[in-house]
């Protein structure tokens, strides 16, 4: 659906049919989903960043982030980790079901404002969905970028989502630095935290943007393990996750002191963060 | 003054009855049970209807509704076994037009708030707008402001016409009524008959007393501002929270919370989605699916209670999200005092342990 | 003679804090208070006015991880007392973490109704008991209106007056005299017709807000943050604005109340809306009565009914 439409209609899901189910890990599925309506086809855009409520009719709503890249239309894909009622519902549909999208809802990466930098994406678990977004549309305009290094990290090797596309992204000449916490029988990257491999891995600040996202303990160090490699809080981007309802900035569930992460959010840079009260 | 009109006592029923016709007329009614608790009702004949005490509830109900549908749904199998949603989406429906008639000028200034809010912010709510757009308010100018009653210290007074479009003015026999507004003008054409030079006199008396009649200490906006000072007090939020049950009594009363829920209900294969009331106060308002909870205890539920009124909202809106009624504490099975407590997030002396 | 100031003195190096009651926004509200610092104890109030029941705050909300060798002091009506034995027999609250100051009582005042037996209308500066009578002063004068005509509707069915269970006592008040039916509203709304009992309810609920300040309110309601009136898994109660989903919500309520509610009547009196919810309960407590003889909260060592099962029992 258009910006325009979605302003008119903000509560107003469009019906989108599942193509494709990919089972990431054993608690996270990736939808693949084309749109019912043609012209909702049409018109459809985003930023890479923005987020979409996702209807299973009969149990409700919630917030995932858009996880293809704006740059392949032939589909809209959203991955979901089970862990409440929405999710325990969408993870029993089945291709050819149809679920209710609500999108783009909130803000995006600064895209435009990375380009001619080095990259650094720090990803942990299902949080490396966001990142996807913006790394594939990286990936479709690689020249525009310098170096673009991934650190993504998991439990194990069975929990790292994307697993199928990893050479698709090394031979897109992506730095791929895969870990996981503990030693696995046939894993041959690297073992344990993501911030302590950040810390190891160590690149340059010089000329680079981070953007990272995974549980709030992660980002936490990752942010600390940041500024300790003499990254500024303007270098730095981060998701946040909050109970949403409305998507609109109404319903009074996401907020962070006057910040709504429906719609100033989901994506803060450093200095973002430390201007807002401590409530996460 | 052509703008000014009156209806007396005897006549206050067929207005109204006669308004009715062309809109829904929402009044304060004391109810059987309830003698002294009025609350908004659509105007019926043969009601009770009662302006002197101010009605327990505001009349917010009346542009977002307890419970409201946004939308039907509908699901079926399809041959291939797929589940096959069709939505059944009506616009916001064609609303009927509504009055409130004889809310407090606190109430008329609550609507503003959410004017704020549902108009004014990234997105335009739709429903609020179509209600909104044809919605009057009249408010009446308050006879008895209580203990409880704080307008003053929010900017406002007793005999505020801020956000009304027809002031009523209770006088001896009857009501004089001013119209404030255009389409408050065009509401005065219901109401044929002239005030009588005395009664003119009366009105303006009434209404400047009235004016005055509220002390409710100085304004709040400046202890407002150390907001962010004691946000991370814990022990600050926890002593003065300590006593609250976590109920929803405060926010369900507000006439300026509009925080709400989104559920699908559903019976078979139909169901709607459904916007209802929700409270800021309850413990699940911001639990999360994974058991993350941002705000896991009273202390830090009552905080952002607080800083959406008086620090957040007067950012964004340039004006609290508060009118003073006193609803919020007034009916606290508790007593909380919220005012109480902006007044103390400026106090430098520490009254906690 | 012991006042309420003296007694809370004597007991004070036992206590880590006490639950009482202190002055509100104007002198017709008082809230409660908790007190942690001796030079707080000339704070504490006690009259008619004071109508919380503080043992909601016991098994909730509060906590004293801290000193266990020390205990919580707590100022108990009746009913009060009644909650906290109902507490104690549910294992919820520990007696011997209980210091517990009993208050006779000559039952709580009504606010609209005494709003109503008022013929000044000036802004209440001062309230007073003495004989029987409450006497209020405002800008107007002072007038003097009879206890028994503003009491709550809990209090003219109070069976406890003088508390059940308490270390300490202290007798301001006069107890109000056990009435000849305590189940006399009940009764009397029984008597009606099925359509009258059915239209009545359908009126009462149809107020609800669904604040949940009833349950908020109970002592005994102690798993509310996670209630099934919020819970979408399973899903018991829509959200919808309907008086049937209000009076599932209600009814709800009171069958997890059947043979523990004890009367203390804070459902009512937190209703914003005055619905009698607590006619519902009460019906309950009638039938326990009735069935077992069992009347909660007046025996610590007694097992509630519903939380003990004898195959032997029939006829239920």
């Amino acid at each position: 659906m258009t910006r325009t439409q979605l302003k008119e209609h903000p509560y107003r899901p469009h019906l989108a049919v599942i193509k494709e189910i990919i089972q990431e890990t054993p608690t996270i599925r990736t939808f693949r989903l084309t749109w019912k309506d043609p012209a909702v086809s049409a018109h459809f855009s985003f930023q890479p960043g923005q987020v979409g409520q996702l209807s299973a009719f009969g149990v409700g709503e919630s917030t995932f982030v858009i996880n293809s890249p704006p740059t392949r239309r032939e589909y809209l894909q959203f991955s979901v980790m089970r862990t409440g009622e929405v999710t325990r519902a969408l993870h029993q549909l089945n291709v050819g079901d149809t679920v209710g999208v609500r999108a783009p809802l909130g803000n995006s990466f600064p895209y435009t404002s990375m380009k001619g930098r080095d990259i650094l994406f720090i990803g942990g678990g299902i949080g490396m969905a966001p990142l996807r977004t913006l790394l594939l549309t990286m990936i479709d305009n690689r020249a525009d970028f310098g170096d673009i290094t991934v650190i993504y990290g998991a439990r194990s090797p069975e929990d790292l989502c994307y697993r199928y596309e990893f050479d698709a992204w090394r031979a897109a000449r992506v730095n791929l630095v895969l870990t996981v916490d503990r030693e696995f029988p046939g894993w041959t990257e690297r073992v344990g935290f993501v911030p302590t491999i950040l810390a190891e891995e160590a690149p340059n600040p010089y000329n680079r943007v981070a953007i990272t996202c995974g549980p709030p303990i992660m980002i936490k160090f990752v942010l600390a393990g940041l500024r300790e490699l003499g990254y500024e809080d303007d270098q730095i981007y981060t998701t946040l996750e909050r109970r949403m309802k409305c998507g609109i900035g109404l319903c009074g569930r996401c907020n962070i002191g006057g910040t709504y992460v429906c719609v100033d959010g989901p994506v803060f840079s450093g200095t973002a963060l430390r201007a807002m009260p401590p409530e996460l | 003054m052509n703008n000014a009109s009156f209806v007396s006592h005897a006549e206050l029923a067929d207005l109204l009855r006669r308004l009715s016709e062309q809109a829904e007329v929402w009044v304060p009614t004391r109810q059987a049970m309830t003698p002294h608790r009025p609350m908004f009702r659509p105007f019926q004949a043969g009601m009770d209807l009662d302006f002197q005490p101010m009605p327990v509830t505001s009349a917010k109900g009346v542009l977002f509704p307890q419970g409201e549908e946004l939308l039907k749904f509908r699901k079926e199998k399809s041959l291939s076994e797929a589940t096959v949603t069709t939505l059944l989406w009506e616009d916001p429906a064609v609303f009927r037009p509504t009055i409130v008639f004889g809310c407090r000028p606190c109430d008329a200034r609550g609507f503003l708030v959410f004017d704020r809010a549902f108009l004014q912010g990234s997105f335009v709510d739709p429903f609020y707008k179509a209600r909104r757009d044809k919605n009057l308010v009249v408010s009446m100018v308050c006879p008895e402001p209580d203990a409880a009653c704080f307008c003053g210290a929010v900017g406002s007074h007793p005999a505020d016409t801020e956000g009304s479009d027809v002031q009523m003015i209770p006088v001896k026999e009857g009501y004089v009524l001013h119209g404030l507004t255009e389409k408050g003008q065009e509401f005065l054409k219901n109401v044929e008959n002239t005030p009588s030079q005395a009664q003119q006199e009366e009105a303006r008396q009434v209404w400047t007393s009235a004016q005055g009649s509220v002390d409710s200490g100085a304004s709040l906006t400046d202890d407002a501002q150390h907001f962010f000072k004691r946000f991370a007090d814990t022990a600050f939020w926890r002593f003065h929270t300590e006593r609250c049950l976590s109920c929803g009594v405060c926010t369900y009363l507000c006439p300026t919370c509009y925080c709400f829920t989104l559920t699908d209900e559903t019976n078979g294969v139909h169901g709607e989605r459904l916007r209802s009331w929700d409270a800021c106060m309850f413990h699940h308002f911001t639990q999360e699916a994974s058991g993350h909870n941002p705000r896991p205890t009273k202390a830090e539920r009552f905080r952002n209670r607080v800083g959406h009124k008086f620090s957040y909202f007067p950012e964004k809106h340039g004006r609290f999200a508060c009118c003073g009624c006193g609803r919020c504490l007034r009916h606290c099975p508790v007593g909380m005092d919220i005012r109480a407590i902006v007044r103390a997030l400026g106090e430098s002396e520490e009254v906690h342990d | 003679m012991n006042t309420l100031q003296s007694i809370v003195e004597s007991i004070w190096d036992q206590v880590d804090v006490v639950l009482g009651w202190r002055v509100g926004y104007d002198p017709l509200h008082p809230v409660p208070t908790f007190v942690r610092d001796r030079k707080d104890i000339a704070s504490l109030i006690w009259n008619p006015l004071c109508a919380p029941n503080l043992s909601v705050f016991l098994a909730k909300f509060f906590r004293t991880a801290s000193q266990r060798d020390k205990k919580i002091g707590i100022l108990a009506k009746g009913c009060d007392s009644r909650s906290l034995t109902a507490l104690i027999q549910e294992g919820l609250v520990d007696r011997d973490r209980l210091l517990i100051v009993g208050l006779t009582c000559p039952g709580t005042v009504d606010p609209d109704a005494l709003a109503a037996a008022r013929t000044q209308s000036g802004p209440i500066t001062a309230v007073a008991f003495a004989n029987g009578m409450v006497e209020i002063t405002s800008a107007d004068g002072v007038e003097c209106v009879p206890l028994d005509r503003v009491i709550e509707r809990r209090c003219q069915r109070c069976r406890h007056a003088h508390p059940v269970l308490y270390d300490v006592v202290l007798h301001d008040f006069e107890p109000r005299p056990v009435p000849k039916d305590p189940f006399a509203h009940v009764e009397a709304l029984e008597n009606q017709s099925l359509e009258a009992r059915k239209a009545f309810w359908l009126k009462e609920l149809e107020r609800c807000l669904r604040c949940y300040a009833c349950r908020n309110a109970c002592p005994l309601c102690v798993c509310q943050d996670h209630c099934l009136a919020e819970s979408r898994t399973p899903k018991w109660v829509t959200q919808k604005d309907t008086v049937a989903d209000k009076f599932l919500f209600h009814m709800i309520h009171t069958l997890h109340l059947a043979g523990r509610c004890t009367e203390c009547g804070e459902c009512e009196r937190a209703c914003p809306m005055k619905i009698p919810v607590g006619l519902l309960k009460e019906k309950t407590a009638q039938i326990a009565m009735d069935l077992w003889h069992y009347e909660s909260g007046t025996d610590p060592g007694a097992r509630p009914p519903l939380l003990s099962y004898d195959a032997s029992v029939t006829g239920i």
